[in-house]
């Protein structure tokens, strides 16, 4: 092979993965996020389809009688609430599915398996994609104290308060989603809401963990909660 | 490389330029449907979670 040649194909070979590097940075940037969006928007379709048509699952009201019936499970990987967070933009509302697996997160917003049931008593657990996939919590840093999380899963509001984050701490500090979490300042147990992402933005040396406890609740017919109305 | 690609490409050079668009659209495609969501996960973008040890 002569020295033109040589040149030439390690030449084309560089230009060819220049090329590759700067369409994965695209597909990482751009194309991650419009496939999120288009199945956010489909999981969020999907339940308001199910609850017009009236087949909420029946969830025991939080402040109800103290041995409520055995609402049905959450379904790994499928929608059951949505989320609402003023504080992200007032447009900003997120699917929430069961269980926190890689495929689930490109769909929306996980519940941690294991953890309580949205409302109840103990720790209703969230994780979600800081960057990539939608960027849901990508402002998350600019959650404080005294914000709004509020959540429905058909018919009911339940609106949360967030007491104590961002909270930055390792991947491995799994007790931040225990039922009453060591180091939220709560005392006691009580229904309570941690969501977890990572941080740095693009990184994955840390979690930035927020804290919030009900609020109060209402039912779907009663309308939307002071938090959502402008 | 590419230029035995389009040496062997059939046609005059528009058929050539059309086909190479074809061929530049082919890859595109199965990188952004196959390999970029299977390359995807190495990357640390997924870790959001507090329970993966």
């Amino acid at each position: 092979m002569s020295v033109r040649a040589l040149v030439r194909t390690v030449s084309e070979l560089c230009i060819t993965v220049g090329t590759l590097i700067v369409l994965f940075v695209g597909y990482i940037l751009f194309w991650t996020g419009v496939k999120a969006d288009g199945a956010m928007n489909d999981q969020i379709d999907r339940l308001q389809r199910q609850w017009s048509k009236g087949t909420v699952a029946p969830t025991a009201a939080p402040h109800g009688s103290p041995s409520p019936a055995e609402p049905e499970p959450y379904v790994p990987g499928r929608a059951f609430a949505v989320m609402y967070i003023p504080r992200l933009g007032f447009t900003w509302n997120k699917p929430v599915l069961e269980n926190t697996a890689a495929g689930t997160l490109k769909k929306g917003l996980g519940h941690y398996a294991g953890t309580a049931r949205l409302g109840q008593r103990g720790n209703f657990a969230v994780a979600g994609h800081r960057r990539t996939y939608g960027d849901p919590f990508k402002d998350f840093p600019r959650l404080r104290p005294g914000d709004a999380v509020v959540l429905t899963e058909g018919s009911t509001w339940f609106t949360y308060r967030i007491d104590k984050g961002p909270y930055k701490t390792v991947p491995t500090d799994v007790e931040v989603i225990d039922p009453v979490p060591r180091k939220s300042g709560y005392g006691r147990p009580g229904r309570y809401l941690t969501l977890t992402t990572c941080d740095p933005e693009w990184g994955h040396s840390h979690r930035l963990i927020v804290w919030a406890h009900l609020d109060s609740t209402q039912p779907v017919e009663a309308g939307e909660p002071r938090a959502l109305r402008r | 490389m590419y230029g035995w690609i389009w040496r062997h490409l059939p046609g005059n050079a528009w058929l050539k330029a059309l086909i190479s668009l074809v061929l530049v659209l082919a890859v595109v495609y199965v990188l952004f449907q196959y390999i970029f969501p299977w390359a995807e996960p190495l990357l640390p973008f997924n870790d959001v979670t507090v329970d993966n040890q």
